[in-house]
Order: structure tokens, then sequence, then C-alpha cells
């Protein structure tokens, strides 16, 4: 098993997967920020001051239905609160004595994906360190950023002549996450990814995709917490 | 720029950074090794990732094409047995999502 320490480079390769996911997924932001009346300017500034592809597609729902302020920032700002819980996941992970100094700069970059990709390189013996950490959250959101901008620029109905272009940038998130939960696969997590995956289907089909994004992770988490209990 | 739009991305983007730096800064979690919390956090990574696998192959399958992200699924698991490249695996899932695309799966 590898101990190198994860380098600024290392962090941009483990990286592009998922700029390659986010540009997709970003200029389809985009092009329906124009579609729904928002200026190019206005879409990129959602990217670049948000960055949270899911609340930033809600975002465009609430203002164009002419949502009030508060009530639109309460929901949005509800949709990310599952990302509390990955800075001090990461932080056991990489173990006592991790840096933390320039976290305030490289945590903004901690999306679903990069905290993803951060797990399972810790996980095949790469030690965590802030350069690695910037790496691997740089290349995402220059993606999540100027995918928007080309989506913006670029319109409606961009990629309608590339269909099979299109299902296959479509699919590159879930064979992602695919491929970072078997590079993080163990005998005894098998239950917490059991657990998670049927509560998040559980969660999506009586409520909604984000009740089953954070319902499977408190299952999850909670059975492996009820599983250590018992051993 | 509308100051609508402008207020709510401060906004949100703000709570966004707060809720991904913040539990570091102050070490959330940190000395809780062998308590509930510990094992608690342990356990986010994975369930985490299930979940957003899950989370975002479901749409693939909701529409009815059972058969639509068999090929894959296939690639990533092949690719990944082969090579434990998470960057190699991920690219022949889409590739090979694609293809069953065009052949009509």
């Amino acid at each position: 098993m590898e101990t190198r320490q994860e380098t600024f480079a290392a962090g941009l390769v483990t990286a592009l997967p998922i700029g390659l996911g986010y540009f997709p997924i970003a200029f389809a932001f985009g092009v329906a920020a124009t579609g729904a009346g928002l200026s190019g300017w206005e879409a990129a500034a959602l990217s670049v001051i948000i960055y949270a592809g899911a609340s930033q597609f809600l975002a465009l729902a609430l203002l164009t239905s002419g949502a009030a302020l508060p009530v639109a920032a309460f929901t949005l700002i509800a949709m990310n609160l599952r990302h509390v819980l990955y800075g001090p996941a990461l932080m056991k992970a990489a173990g006592a004595g991790a840096g933390k100094r320039h976290a305030w700069l490289w945590a903004w970059g901690l999306t679903d994906e990069v905290f993803g990709a951060a797990l399972g390189e810790i996980a095949r013996g790469r030690r965590f360190s802030e350069a690695g950490m910037f790496g691997l959250g740089l290349l995402p959101y220059a993606a999540w950023v100027s995918g928007t901008v080309a989506g913006a620029l670029a319109g409606g109905g961009a990629l309608a002549g590339w269909p099979v272009l299109e299902a296959g940038l479509a699919f590159l998130l879930p064979a992602l996450f695919l491929a970072l939960l078997l590079s993080i696969l163990t005998r005894p997590q098998v239950p917490v990814i059991v657990v998670a995956g049927l509560a998040c289907v559980a969660g999506t089909l009586a409520v909604s995709s984000t009740a089953g994004i954070l319902g499977g992770m408190l299952a999850g988490a909670l059975a492996g917490v009820m599983r250590r209990a018992r051993a | 720029m509308r100051w609508e739009v402008l207020a709510l991305a401060l906004v949100v983007g703000a709570a966004n950074w707060g809720f991904r730096y913040l539990p570091i800064r102050f070490g959330l979690g940190s000395g809780a090794e062998g308590g509930m919390l510990g094992r608690f956090l342990a356990s986010v990574g994975p369930a985490a990732i299930a979940t957003l696998f899950v989370a975002s192959a479901l749409p693939f399958v909701a529409g009815g094409a059972l058969l639509a992200p068999v090929p894959g699924t296939v690639a990533v698991v092949a690719v990944w047995l082969w090579r434990r490249s998470v960057v190699l695996a991920t690219l022949a899932g889409a590739v090979a999502h694609a293809a069953g695309f065009a052949l009509g799966l």
C-alpha cells in the first residue's frame, strides 16, 4: 500500500474525473440559468459564490417563481447542511496532527465529490496534506465555473446535437461515486453502505432527493455506530 | 446584475463556506476517538459516498430503463478490479454508458 503524502499535482490528477463530471453539469446549469432569464454574469456569480450544484438549480426555480429572499435562502442553506459532517469526518480519517492552517481556503472546495475523493486517497494509503487538498479542490471549482460560463454563452440546446456525448457525460458522476465506493470498500463497511443506500432510496421515493441524501447519510452513519457498539 | 440574485448568492455562499470550514476550524469531533461521535464520524464517509452513488444513479433507472446503467456499471467495476484506478474506472464507465446508449440500451 502507498504511504506517500498527497501532493498538489497528485490532487489535480485525482480530481480529473470530478472536473470532467462537473463541466457538463455546470454547462447545463449555465444553459438553464440564461434560459430562466438570468444574465451570464448572474449565472457565473451563482457558481462562483454558491458552488453547490443541486442548490444552484433549485435557486433558479426559486428566483423565477418569485420566492421571498429569506425563504429562498433558508431553503438553499438547509439543502447544504450535510456539508457540516464532511470536515470532521475528513480530519478524523486524516489522523492526529493533520494540517488545517489553510483550511479556511481549501475547505471551500469540499464538495460531495471532493470529500469522497479525499477519503478514497486516504483509504489507499496516501497521507493527507493541505497541498493535496488544494489540488483536489482547484480543478473541480475551475471546471464548475468555466462550465457555467460556457453554458451561459452557448445558450439552450447546445448539446442537443450530440446525444451520445451527452449520455456519456451524464454518467460521469455515478461512475465516479461507484469508483470511489470501490476504493474505500472493506467488509466491515458493507452494512453501513447497504443501510445508507436503502435509506436513500426510501427517502427519495417518500419525500425528496434532498431528504434521501440526508437520510441515507445519517442512517448509514448510525448503522456504523450500532454495529461497532455491538462488536 | 440584480441585487436579489447577488444577495441570495452571498447569503447561501457564506453559509456553505461556514458549513465546510467552521467544523474543521473548531475541531468538531476531535478527541472523540472511542466514543459514539468518533464512530459516527468514521462511518459518515462510506455512508455519504454510498448515498451519493445511489442518488446519482436513481434517475437512470427511475425512467424504467433498467438496463441503461448496466454497461457503465460493469465497466467501472471491471476497470477498478483491473487497474485499481478511480480515474480510469470513472472514464471507462462513462465511455461504456455512452456506447450502451448508442446501441439503444
